[in-house]
């Protein structure tokens, strides 16, 4: 038996998920990119074999040859292609992400013949070209095949995908208005209804939905993630442990558990809140940070519990106070991880 | 106009209207509002011709037209459609820094002008697609089939040197209208022109002609006749007429300053007139000005006939573009204005984009008094 930091995966469970999502997403373009969102990026590649789809997305050029060898079928590249990047795979199977039409005229002169799907700036503002720059992009053009047009839809209100109707509405009839030879319109963040409604008014378009995260981590219940104990002290109040040496709080158990730094636990990204409230809560844990400690993400015996100094590389110690009933040395805690951040010793598909 | 030396700083003074018509004639074309003879025919605004002196040479022109501020002797001074100069050459502070310094010396509490720089164009097709498309509810909203970078960044260095753009309603300020429209006429002939319009501008035209409607031009006498129609028109389409002495006033300033500076067309059927337009032209740049058509009659489609007729002389004197003027930016089918673009429209031109009319404050205080006066006015 394994002892790492690992996840184990309901693959029937999970696997359901994914037919049901992609069955009920037609168009569907799965994206791969970073650490595979917790699962890997060759897994992914795999799963969408398995599901029979066409192409797949992947964030950055570091991350095509991979992919290429991974998946039989097109692969296309979510960061707009730029004259200075140096890993560019071109291939007949890649299709580049163009955002600004000084890139279109210098990729047309260096790979006549490229596949591209130009982008729209939205809301966003992150990137893309300005409705009113596409004659100049269809201009620019050359010999590069045009296979789609993208926008990149901002969260909606809640922070969740919704509320982008009308900006995708807008970007739809824009395209259809335009100089742009195409009629497959590639959208990112948008809910099923949403994407049901835009099919319904711009029934000349192929709306593809390219997705992520809803896709691999949709149903989380097919996840788990083990975490092991791997040692077991009893502490006094006022014993030094650790690399810092720092006193203990109160008289308890320290553990020993799998998952450090190199595996995401620790990371402090900041957090997507919005509200007073949340904010606020954040404020009074800042208020603990200051006392020294910082709250861990493993939760022991029904609480999640503070780190005794901060995380190592590949272990955590984590301090459980005497009134807590302390796991044996072997058994598996919970861990509340960013899926996006972590990276598991194994991911174990049963 | 190349010149091998570097270039010197740009000097402003006032010119003769000899001297501005002069140096108009040189250039391919500039706005009719720009012309001495518009001064003459604003008669409640002063008008002053100025130049951009290169050394002794001139380089850049433009009329000026001072609104003095009730009971002050502080004026705006408001260059329409102007001022004529390098837009897109670089470096507008060597040529505005001089221009303030000038207007400042008048008296000038602020500037305001509109440069003649296009920065967007839609074809008809494009539009008539836009206006079929509820989403689409503005030109804005539609992506333009020719977009001017260069045209673009004058927008970017004005509003570093201080300048403001006066906000628009939906195309149109209180000013010049910011979209217009017009139909290319350079390297086309009379056929191309009339294959490029709608099957109904064409239909129309055709009719007209069958029904034997006759298009004219007429004389400084015929204005009167002019008149009546337009006041007829301005009834219907409630608006308020200018009076018949503001078009005899434009008729003798503007054939003053070039013989078919001005010119009027009458369209008549069996005697009776139906339509009546006026046509302005400046080098290869014609618009058409004043339009106005009867009630009665309009099966015999005078006000296409009409328009045809401007189109094709426009054509023969060598222009190369046909201009429509002001179009609301709206597309929006429930609107009242979009009738207008569609018939427009249907002369198969294209909806330009120029870049508005700017301000520069030269005294804050009276800058801000007069635009909320403005404002108040309404």
């Amino acid at each position: 038996m394994s002892a790492g930091f690992e996840l184990d995966v309901d693959t029937q469970r999970w696997r359901r998920h994914l037919d049901t999502m992609v069955e009920a997403t037609p168009g569907i373009v799965p994206v791969i990119k970073g650490n595979g969102y917790g699962l890997g990026r060759d897994l992914l590649a795999a799963e969408s074999t398995r599901l029979g789809l066409g192409s797949i997305a992947v964030g950055t050029y570091n991350e095509v040859p991979e992919a290429l060898a991974a998946f039989d079928g097109d692969v296309m590249v979510l960061t707009p292609w730029r004259p200075f990047f140096d890993h560019v795979v071109l291939d007949d199977r890649v299709i580049h992400t163009m955002g600004r039409v000084a890139d279109i005229e210098e990729l047309a002169a260096q790979a006549p013949g490229a596949r591209i799907i130009l982008e729209g700036e939205t809301s966003m503002a992150r990137h893309g070209l300005d409705r009113h720059e596409l004659a100049a992009a269809v201009a620019a053009l050359g010999d590069l095949r045009v296979e789609g047009f993208a926008i990149h839809l901002p969260l909606g209100p809640a922070g969740r995908a919704g509320g982008n109707f009308t900006e995708a509405q807008s970007w739809a009839a824009a395209l259809e208005a335009s100089q742009v030879d195409t009629t497959t319109l590639y959208v990112s963040h948008l809910t099923p209804a949403e994407l049901a409604a835009l099919r319904t008014h711009r029934p000349h378009l192929d709306v593809r939905p390219r997705i992520g995260t809803s896709l691999w981590l949709g149903d989380l219940g097919a996840l788990s993630v083990r975490a092991t104990v791997l040692d077991a002290h009893l502490v006094a109040r006022g014993e030094h442990i650790g690399y810092r040496q720092r006193p203990m709080p109160r008289d308890g158990t320290l553990l020993i558990i799998s998952g450090g730094t190199s595996h995401g636990v620790g990371l402090e990204a900041p957090k997507a809140s919005s509200g007073a409230v949340q904010r606020g809560k954040l404020l009074a844990k800042g208020g603990l940070e200051a006392a020294g400690l910082s709250l861990s993400p493993f939760t022991v015996d029904g609480k999640q519990r503070w780190f005794a100094e901060p995380p190592h590389m590949q272990a955590s110690m984590i301090f459980l106070p005497a009134s807590a009933t302390a796991p044996a040395v072997g058994d598996r805690v919970d861990v509340a991880v960013r899926f996006t951040t972590a990276t598991f010793d194994a991911v174990n598909l049963r | 106009m190349t010149s091998a030396s570097l270039p010197g700083p740009l000097r402003v003074r006032p010119i003769s209207d000899a001297e501005h018509l002069d140096f108009i004639r040189r250039r391919p074309s500039v706005s009719f509002l720009q012309t001495p003879a518009w001064a003459v025919v604003k008669s409640e605004w002063r008008g002053e011709s100025i130049g951009w002196f290169d050394g002794d040479r001139v380089v850049g022109a433009a009329l000026v037209l001072y609104r003095q501020l009730p009971r002050l002797k502080r004026y705006l001074a408001y260059l329409p459609e102007g001022p004529d100069i390098d837009w897109l050459g670089g470096d507008l502070a060597r040529w505005l820094d001089p221009l303030r310094a000038h207007l400042k010396e008048q008296g000038a509490f602020g500037i305001r002008m509109g440069p003649p720089v296009v920065t967007r164009r839609w074809h008809a097709g494009t539009i008539k697609q836009a206006i079929a498309d509820p989403v689409l509810g503005t030109l804005s909203d539609v992506p333009a089939d020719v977009s001017d970078a260069a045209a673009l960044a004058v927008a970017t260095e004005l509003t570093a040197l201080g300048w403001k753009e006066l906000p628009t309603e939906g195309g149109f300020s209180a000013g010049q209208p910011k979209f217009n429209f017009q139909v290319p006429l350079a390297g086309r002939t009379e056929e191309d022109v009339l294959a490029g319009m709608n099957q109904l501008w064409r239909r129309n035209i055709k009719k007209a002609a069958k029904a034997g409607v006759e298009v004219t031009t007429g004389s400084r006498d015929d204005l009167a006749e002019f008149h009546r129609v337009y006041a007829e028109t301005a009834e219907r389409d409630h608006f308020t007429p200018r009076p018949l002495s503001y078009f005899e006033r434009m008729w003798d300033a503007l054939t003053t300053e070039e013989p078919d500076r001005l010119v009027l067309y009458l369209a008549r059927h069996e005697g009776d007139l139906v339509a009546a337009t006026t046509m302005v032209r400046v080098g290869e740049h014609a618009w058409y000005s004043y339009g106005a058509s009867t009630t009665a009659k309009r099966d015999v489609r005078g006000s296409n006939a009409i328009q045809w007729q401007m189109m094709r002389d426009a054509l023969a004197a060598g222009a190369t573009t046909y201009d429509m003027r002001g179009i609301t930016e709206t597309l929006d089918p429930a609107d009242s204005h979009v009738g207008l673009i569609q018939f427009k429209v249907g002369t198969g031109g294209e909806a330009v984009e120029y870049l508005g009319e700017w301000d520069l404050p030269i005294s804050r205080p009276l800058h801000l008094g007069f635009t909320t006066y403005m404002k108040r006015r309404g």
